[in-house]
């Protein structure tokens, strides 16, 4: 069918595409869009390898969460772009000299002797109608890999603990108030009783 | 007709296309950040494609611990980056060499 | 099983195609219709009068960051579920011990966050 092939290029393509904007624009910001741009692309190839769990989860999380961590950092941190900027033409050429020999490597590897063509590694029959990727990689990962997924909580905790420790400031002179407090107020706190004489009229 | 090769290929131009960013980019460290996800990215194609093709979902899972610890970097890297502009005004890596004797 | 998904393609085409076709419209519309006289006053930012005092783009309070960071983190978590909950009838008590432990973990975490005061906007 060549739907397949017509969706594999076109979004193979705009991915490059992106993968290209992040290099070379100027602006951060815009690399960022690009890079949200490229992730959309890589999810949607993923679709076409029937990769559904793992493509949605790389739109919720990437551009969901990590790009927006970006942006945050990118529009905190008010940089004069122009001096990061610099070099760049200088190291154009032995950049595109070194990718060019590693892209280079990788295809020769790939492409030699049909190794990974269709007749080693046919595609796979599509996957039936009540067949569900996301209940295969559960029953694969809660069972084959429980002790990765107890790790990657201890890695979660970490990045958490990692970011508070790093990041987190408190600011003198903020006035912030103590809910408990407020309202375990008792009486004699806000209230204070004087006994004194009664004092006599004046005047009459 | 897709084959195998084709995604693997794509991998490789994504790999060798961050390759490329962090030769020009080498003095901005946010995009360097965005150049490894990228390199992550690569790979994770190849993972997914060879998990489809071989039939076996450990690539697939491999991802998923791919991209949650590449969350975890990205924050941790990024928070990082936060203390350094707190502390030196610049994110520019060339002036970031109070080490050198 | 992909043809489920072929609907999704035809929007996103549909929308592609109709965002060039606004975009182009107004651009080749607007170029062979209007005409166009800048000066520097007239291209120049405007508020309210008188000249900008800052950057267009104004600084995040790092407090926004701290914000997005613990959202990655239980984004992730919330990811791990998905599985999960699907194939918690399959996996029992084991599963749910597993489970346990994992949101443990994050528990900790969560505490930490709490009495360090980072969820606290001063």
């Amino acid at each position: 069918m060549p739907i397949y092939e017509i969706v594999f290029y076109a979004f193979s393509l705009v991915m490059l595409a992106g993968a290209v904007g992040v290099i070379t624009v100027r602006n951060p910001v815009y690399a960022a869009l690009c890079l949200v741009l490229t992730f959309f692309s890589a999810s949607a190839i993923w679709m076409l390898l029937e990769a559904e769990f793992l493509a949605i989860i790389l739109i919720v999380v990437y551009v969901g969460a990590v790009m927006v961590l970006f942006l945050f950092v990118v529009m905190m941190l008010d940089i004069n772009v122009a001096p990061l900027k610099e070099g760049f033409i200088r190291y154009l050429p032995v950049g595109i000299l070194v990718a060019a020999l590693m892209a280079a490597e990788l295809l020769v590897l790939i492409w030699s002797k049909g190794r990974f063509e269709a007749g080693a590694y046919p595609l796979p029959a599509p996957n039936p109608e009540e067949y569900s990727n996301t209940k295969a990689v559960g029953e694969w990962l809660f069972t084959n890999y429980l002790l990765a997924f107890e790790v990657a909580g201890v890695i979660l905790l970490v990045a958490i603990i990692a970011a508070v420790a790093l990041t987190l400031r408190h600011r003198a002179g903020g006035h912030r108030q103590n809910p408990s407090h407020q309202v375990r107020v008792e009486r004699d706190e806000r209230v204070r009783l004087v006994k004194m004489k009664p004092e006599p009229r004046q005047g009459s | 007709m897709l084959t195998l090769t084709h995604f693997l290929t794509l991998g490789a131009i994504l790999f060798s296309l961050s390759v490329t960013g962090i030769f020009l980019n080498r003095k901005n460290v946010i995009i360097l950040l965005m150049c490894i996800e990228l390199m992550l990215l690569a790979v994770n194609m190849n993972f997914v494609a060879f998990s489809r093709f071989l039939g076996n979902l450990d690539g697939q899972v491999f991802v998923f611990f791919i991209l949650t610890v590449a969350a975890a970097e990205a924050a941790i890297g990024l928070a990082i980056l936060v203390v350094l502009f707190r502390n030196r005004q610049t994110i520019n890596v060339t002036e970031l060499d109070d080490l050198k004797g | 099983m992909l043809a489920e998904y072929f609907p999704v393609l035809v929007f996103l085409a549909i929308s592609v195609v109709l965002g060039a076709i606004l975009i182009a419209t107004g651009g080749i519309l607007g170029a062979l219709l209007g005409h166009s006289q800048p000066n520097s006053e007239k291209s120049s930012p405007y508020e309210c009068g008188f000249e900008a005092f800052e950057d267009t783009r104004s600084k995040f309070d790092v407090r926004y960051y701290l914000v997005a960071i613990l959202f990655i983190i239980f984004d992730l978590e919330i990811a791990f579920f998905i599985p999960w909950a699907l194939v918690l009838d399959k996996l029992g008590v084991f599963g749910l011990a597993a489970m346990t432990i994992f949101v443990l973990e994050l528990i900790i975490g969560f505490f930490f966050v709490w009495k360090k005061g980072a969820l606290e906007w001063e």
